[in-house]
């Protein structure tokens, strides 16, 4: 679920009403959904027609036909009215229909248009933004940027429409009485969105407080044991009624607010009905005016105030869904740090794809702090090559420039003697397979996470990547084999199973190079051993370039690099390092001391 | 308030009945001023009926004061509407407050094993969204269907003096429009549950997409993610459409069956009205009975979905407030204090399990005698955690298991336990509240709070914090390192000075130099303490007056540190773990 909006912040703001540059903007993603608009904006004018002839033809009904008795064309008056009311039933359902269709359509591709772009940014960006952030702008940010279409944007149009409509309908019936009408309404008018707007502030501050409470129980339901050994009880019913209270008092305000709203709209128009019978007596005794007339305006009132109070509530809502659009471009316009140059040529190359690596006077800082300098180093093809090291010297740093995760600072990173930066991402990332420390799993069956919901990956490839590997022996144990969902984070699965799968992900793959980030040491001893021989299958014909807490990892590789603080102070064979008894002989002894 | 309820019903009422005892008064009042609110908007559409009868036949002067009678009303109208719905409206705000507040104590009156069974976002929802929902059963539910009957009752008799035949045809439409209503509220309100599904499904799949974006990453599946989400967000797209396409008929359909009875009172009256046997002015005034029955009986329907989601609310709610916490009310609510403890400890076969058939602790017996310092060791899942829990009662204890200066600790009242016994647990969980609040529950005894901070070496760095121990923690504050939260922690454990200790391995993020200090501050300070502490560093258990061994449950070997290596093999073995990663940990800064 979501994490509650708990203060007011940028999330909770309300912006202007309408911003034409952002408006300007959001129009274009009504493009694709022309025919929609079109019908949008056809519909309220005849929704708004059949609104204002219906007081017209009540009034022919009472003046030529009630009040003369003569019944003759009265029957066909009938027919039109129920005609024009079913018009007002159809057209203020499609009007509603049609709205709601754009907002959600024209709000699924801005949400899929936003997700893609999500997808497109450097590591650097997530590392600087919390995932709640992320998530609320593709999930309700753009929720209130379809209320407002669906609710605001279009309807608001009809709403001005339909006043107008109206307006000229009463100045046609009578300009006399229409003038206390507009002498009248722009007061109401400013009242009606003054208070409304009020309203949604102090029914936001009590969601606030609501949510506020939530967290509350929840953070208290977590520090239940603190509570209990600190004898708290007592503390923490007087911190959440300093959240209840307030809201009990708020309640009070919007409580006022909600019945004032309502009942001065409806009193304001019996106190404008009664003003246009004073009036009206006065223009019939002078026989400006017949009664037919002053019944249809009465009618014509009752129809004005409707879009009123309607209108005030969109107000608001334009004004949310502005603020919360402009977080959304904000993201859109974020670029990538990491991003293939202009000059990449998509075309695929012809170059075997040998699997070399150089790295050639790299530097690399992430901010202030410089993680590591001066690194020149060569795997050839089909090299195995363990990179070792204390906790922080910068290790994993040399795989996240491997791939991109990160461009470097100063010198570049080859792979078959291309700059990384001159290939295409995502056929760089292809040539790269990764077993990190941790695997990472999606919601989703074994199968969606070995295949990663490639559809071109057939069922045979993972059942064989798999076998190869040795997951197969557990993933057989389930009751539905590479079929079983897995539990929240793989967390039915022990860490050494959910490694093995990491490793089957990267044979399915089958990339030309192949790095590993300490991938045995979360993982108890019994599963080491099953990994330890799935990643030498794996390094098989392949380039590698291995990260290791645990030296007893390594022993077969060609060659060991050692980093302390971002350089690289020895290279060599696993004897040679030993002999030379540097920083590697040290944490050779440190690891085998006493342990046999 | 004795309004005759079904047994079952009374049942599911138990934890609201007792709210609303103490609002007879405010239901009084409202409903009388409902009753006044109803009336006055009665009255208004008759005398328009006069005001327009007066048109008709200028000259009697009436006119000016029909107009002015309508303006009174509408005042009058507007006052008592606003003043019924803020009483009748209170009275749903006013139990929502105190069935939150019941709520919220009950919560914390249960202990572990109840929170171990329930998911923690499951009770904060009860607590929130469902209490509001048991308020729109109480405020907007009674309001709506007593709104209904009063405006029936006053409308429907004026409308039958008229004209009967006309009242009934103009009424016609009406149980279409309750119907209606009714139907499409409940099938929009299961659609909305659908559509909250599908938009929680879609903010899952974004977490789950930006947590697991390294994997996308570096696999170079953007694409596929992409081509994921676009169904996802196609498939909220179309329930979202399903629910408004519902919602798009509610608003229209009710004007429709409202203009429908209109239609049918011009149609039918048109003809009464031409030859004479219905005035102007009753015309006018049935169309104005009619449109104010309309709203009341749209809202009569959804406040039916609304009362029902209310009761289901409030079934949910009664479930935490029927369970039953393990500590009798009589020990928690002593507030007798004895003098101070000695410190003794014995445990006595104590055995323990936290689901049955799982034993966790098989059988631990043990003597601690007062001011000792012991160390329990053993591998992740050998009981060291459990049985500190146990010690400190945060799980129910079996009588004539543990005793506490020969006191057996499950009949030692809640106060008198928690003066003398404190526990750092494993998570070193802090509120996000001032750091002050966190170490202490009164503000005034700040020097001991410093005196604490400085045996858990924490002095120095919230002296360097913005607001020093006012400083703001957690989510809307500052955020602690590892080790500070855990020092925090222990800080807190020792601001009260309690005679038995219990340090659940609280040293793992603080480095084995700090860690070293804090013990030698614990232990010369304080020599009047008895501390259990589970370890992971060996300087801890060599600091160890005896050292206590368990494995599976069961405590293996006790004795002092040198003398364990010696004769245990398994422990041999975990001390070399221990030194392995503290001798990397000290290659690495």
């Amino acid at each position: 679920m979501m994490p509650a909006v708990t203060s007011e912040t940028e999330e909770t703001r309300y912006g202007v009403f309408l911003d034409f540059k952002l408006m300007a903007r959001f129009l274009g993603y009504t493009r694709p959904h022309r025919r929609w608009v079109v019908l949008a904006l056809l519909v309220p004018p005849v929704a708004a027609l059949s609104q204002f002839a219906q007081p017209l033809v009540i009034q022919m009904a009472v003046d030529r036909h009630i009040v003369t008795g003569d019944m003759a064309g009265f029957p066909m008056l009938l027919a039109a009215l129920i005609g024009l009311n079913l018009l007002q039933f159809i057209t203020g359902t499609l009007q509603f229909a049609v709205n709601s269709l754009l907002g959600h359509r024209v709000v699924r591709d801005l949400r899929q248009e936003l997700f893609a772009h999500l997808m497109t940014l450097d590591a650097g960006f997530y590392a600087r933004n919390a995932s709640g952030t992320l998530t609320n702008r593709v999930a309700h940010d753009a929720e209130a940027v379809s209320q407002m279409v669906s609710a605001g944007l279009v309807n608001l149009v009809g709403d001005v429409l339909l006043l107008i409509a109206v307006a000229t309908g009463m100045v046609l019936l009578s300009p006399h009485l229409s003038l206390v009408v507009l002498a009248l309404l722009p007061l109401v008018i400013l009242v009606a969105f003054r208070v409304t707007h009020r309203m949604r502030l102090v029914q936001r501050h009590g969601t606030l407080l609501q949510s506020r409470m939530a967290a509350r129980i929840t953070e208290e339901a977590e520090g239940r044991d603190v509570i209990r050994l600190f004898h708290r009880g007592g503390a923490a019913a007087a911190h959440f009624d300093a959240l209840n209270r307030p809201h009990r008092e708020n309640a009070d305000k919007s409580n006022f607010l909600e019945a004032f709203q309502f009942s001065f709209v409806e009193g304001s128009s019996t106190i404008l009905v009664a003003l246009l019978f004073l009036y009206g007596g006065w223009l019939m005794a002078e026989d400006q005016l017949t009664i037919g007339v002053l019944t249809a305006f009465i009618d014509s009132v009752r129809r004005l105030f409707f879009p009123i109070r309607d209108l005030a509530g969109k107000f608001t809502t334009m004004q949310s869904a502005m603020s919360a659009l402009e977080r959304i471009f904000a993201l859109m316009d974020t670029p990538s740090a990491v991003v293939d140059a202009v000059s990449v040529n998509h075309a695929p190359k012809q170059t075997q794809a040998r699997g070399e690596i150089r790295y050639c006077g790299v530097q690399f800082a992430y901010g202030e702090e410089v993680v590591l300098s001066d690194i020149d180093l060569t795997i050839r093809p089909g090299e195995r090559v363990a990179v070792v090291g204390p906790t922080g010297a910068g290790k994993s740093s040399l795989i996240k420039l491997l791939n991109r995760t990160y461009d470097p600072g100063l010198g570049r990173v080859e792979v078959d003697g291309i700059p990384v930066n001159q290939i295409p991402l995502v056929e760089l990332r292809r040539r790269i397979g990764v077993v990190q420390q941790e695997t990472f799993l999606f919601a989703g069956s074994i199968a969606d996470n070995l295949g990663l919901f490639d559809v071109s990956v057939t069922r045979e490839r993972i059942q064989r990547a798999a076998e190869e590997t040795g997951a197969m022996s557990f993933i057989q144990a389930l009751p539905k084999g590479l079929d079983s969902v897995l539990a929240e984070r793989g967390n039915n699965l022990s860490s050494g199973q959910r490694q093995l799968l990491g490793i089957t992900r990267i044979f399915i793959f089958n990339p030309p190079i192949l790095v590993m980030d300490e991938a045995t040491s979360s993982v108890d001893a019994a599963s080491e051993r099953l990994i330890q021989s799935a990643l030498e299958r794996l390094m098989a014909d392949r380039t590698s370039m291995v990260i290791a807490h645990r030296l007893s990892t390594i022993r077969h590789v060609d060659r060991i690099v050692v980093l302390s603080k971002g350089r690289i102070v020895e290279e060599g064979t696993h004897q040679e390092l030993l002999e030379c008894q540097g920083l590697f002989a040290k944490l050779y002894s440190l690891q085998f001391q006493s342990t046999s | 308030m004795n309004i005759p309820l079904s047994s079952t019903t009374q049942t599911r009422l138990r934890h609201l009945l007792p709210h609303l005892r103490g609002q007879g008064k405010a239901f009084v009042w409202g409903f009388c001023l409902l009753a006044a609110t109803n009336l006055t908007a009665t009255t208004i559409p008759y005398i328009m009926k006069l005001a327009t009868e007066a048109l008709m036949n200028p000259g009697n002067g009436m006119l000016k004061l029909w107009v002015g009678l309508l303006v009174g009303l509408a005042l009058a109208n507007a006052f008592f509407r606003i003043h019924s719905r803020i009483r009748i409206f209170g009275i749903g705000r006013d139990v929502e407050y105190a069935l939150r507040k019941q709520y919220h104590t009950k919560l914390l009156s249960l202990d572990a094993p109840f929170f171990d069974q329930e998911k923690t976002g499951e009770l904060a929802s009860r607590g929130s969204a469902d209490v509001s929902a048991v308020r729109m059963l109480v405020g907007p539910g009674f309001l709506q269907i007593f709104n209904l009957f009063m405006v029936a009752l006053t409308t429907i008799p004026v409308m039958l003096a008229l004209d009967p035949l006309l009242t009934l045809l103009a009424l016609a439409p009406i149980p279409v429009v309750l119907g209606i209503s009714r139907l499409l509220t409940r099938r929009m309100y299961r659609l909305s549950r659908v559509v909250a599904d599908r938009f929680g499904a879609l903010s899952g799949f974004i977490q789950e997409a930006v947590a697991g974006i390294a994997v996308i990453r570096s696999h170079a599946r953007e694409a596929d993610w992409n081509a994921r989400f676009r169904t996802e967000a196609r498939i909220l797209c179309q329930a979202s459409l399903e629910h408004s396409r519902l919602q798009s008929l509610f608003a229209p359909m009710v004007l429709f069956a409202g203009s429908l009875g209109g239609w049918i009172i011009l149609a039918h009256g048109g003809y009464q009205v031409a030859q004479g046997r219905l005035t102007m002015g009753d015309f006018v005034a049935f169309s104005g009975y009619l449109a104010m029955l309309i709203w009341p009986t749209v809202g009569f329907g959804w406040i039916l979905t609304v009362m029902q989601r209310g009761l289901a609310a409030l079934d949910r709610i009664s479930g935490v407030l029927d369970a039953q916490p393990f500590l009798e009310s009589s020990l928690a609510s002593a507030v007798e204090t004895g003098p101070r403890w000695s410190g003794a400890l014995s445990i006595r076969d104590l055995h323990f399990a936290h689901q049955p058939g799982l034993p966790v602790l098989r059988g631990i017996t043990m003597e601690i005698q007062p001011g000792s310092l012991i160390g329990l060791a053993g591998k992740v899942g050998s009981g060291k955690s459990a049985l500190l829990h146990v010690l400190a009662r945060l799980y129910p204890v079996p009588t004539g298991t543990i005793f506490m200066d020969q006191r057996d600790l499950a009949t030692i009242p809640e106060v008198e336990l928690r003066r003398n016994l404190a526990m750092a647990p494993q998570e070193s969980f802090l509120f996000s509240a001032p750091l002050i609040q966190n170490l202490s529950l009164s503000d005034n005894n700040r020097e001991e709070v410093w005196k604490a901070l400085s045996l858990a070496a924490l002095d120095e760095e919230v002296r360097a914090l913005p607001k020093g121990l006012d400083t703001l923690i957690g989510e809307r504050g500052i955020t602690l390192s590892g080790g500070q939260r855990q020092r925090a922690a222990l800080a807190r454990a020792l601001v009260t000075n309690p005679v038995i200790l219990l340090l659940d391995d609280v040293f793992s993020h603080v480095d084995a130099r700090t860690e070293e200090i804090i013990l030698n501050n614990i232990r010369t300070l304080t020599r009047t303490r008895t501390v259990v502490m589970v370890c992971h560093r060996v300087a801890a258990l060599r600091q160890a007056d005896w050292v206590c061994l368990l494995d599976a449950g069961q405590i293996v070997a006790t004795g002092r540190h040198e003398t364990l290596l010696e004769t245990t093999p398994l422990y041999r073995e975990l001390r070399d773990t221990m030194t392995r990663a503290e001798a990397l940990e000290a290659l690495a800064r």
